[in-house]
């Protein structure tokens, strides 16, 4: 393991699905959101809560990374995307079955799925392209 | 093939009835104070098919994870896989608790059954699922 490499990649990761949370489902989808306006916080009460959303946004990409680490020890963005899909299916398969307990809209789902999707996909492009594990001197 | 094939059945298999006794049996009554968040028991079950592939996607993603780069590693390497993909549900799970009125406990609850089900599965993946051992002549 590189632990400079990985936090790196960590920080990265983070901040790309930090900025991208905030784009696609805070704004491209806020309107879709509004549609089931009782299953979300108030703004005054999602202020208060600020602070879980980041530190959830962190745990994911530091997870995120760690997987990634393990997984494919040797590096490489093709490998990060690919973990990276691996990981959205994951999240997508929660997807649904959310959809099937709480009066969610197609719409919001759709969103859901497709955001998790570029998320996860470009987030462990990101990893990929940073971290590259410590070289050992061969003698 | 077989044996990604025969993984990914008994995992599915064990967190269909883990969703069901945590979910359904043990949780049930904070999701009763919580209705408003919830559908109502007949259209959930007039959905209950998205749960079904819910489940088959999350399962199938799990055992491709675990036989791409974890096989070989066995039960152990399973588990490390299991808490390590739990623990990143637990991160999706915070952001929704900041955008959602959820009550603590209950993503408290969700974060500890998940846990017991992902190490489960990691497990049963690890015991079952074993890469195909090339020959050499």
């Amino acid at each position: 393991m590189n632990p400079k490499k990985l936090f790196l990649a960590f920080l990265a990761a983070f901040v790309f699905i930090f900025v991208f949370g905030f784009l696609w489902y805070g704004n491209l989808m806020h309107g879709i959101h509004n549609e089931v306006p009782a299953l979300w916080r108030t703004e005054a009460d999602f202020g208060s809560h600020f602070p879980w959303l980041i530190l959830g946004h962190a745990v994911m990409a530091f997870f995120l990374t760690m997987i990634y680490v393990r997984f494919v020890p040797a590096g490489g963005v093709a490998s990060g995307v690919g973990l990276g899909i691996m990981v959205a299916l994951l999240f997508i398969g929660s997807n649904l079955i959310t959809f099937a307990v709480q009066p969610l809209t197609t719409k919001i789902l759709g969103g859901w799925m497709v955001g998790n999707l570029l998320e996860f996909a470009i987030a462990g492009a990101i990893v990929g392209a940073i971290y590259k594990p410590s070289t050992t001197a061969t003698v | 093939m077989k044996r990604f094939l025969l993984a990914f059945l008994a995992a599915f298999v064990f967190i269909f009835f883990w969703g069901w006794l945590y979910n359904g049996v043990l949780l049930k009554d904070i999701y009763v104070q919580t209705s408003s968040l919830w559908r109502p028991q007949s259209e959930t079950m007039s959905l209950f098919h998205w749960i079904i592939l819910g489940q088959a996607i999350l399962v199938f993603a799990f055992v491709m994870i675990y036989a791409s780069g974890f096989a070989g590693g066995g039960i152990a390497a399973g588990i490390r896989l299991g808490i390590m993909v739990e623990i990143l549900a637990i991160g999706a799970r915070l952001m929704m608790y900041a955008v959602q009125p959820l009550p603590g406990k209950l993503v408290l609850y969700w974060s500890v059954g998940g846990l017991i089900e992902m190490i489960v599965t990691g497990a049963i993946v690890g015991a079952i699922y074993k890469p195909r051992v090339s020959r050499t002549p």
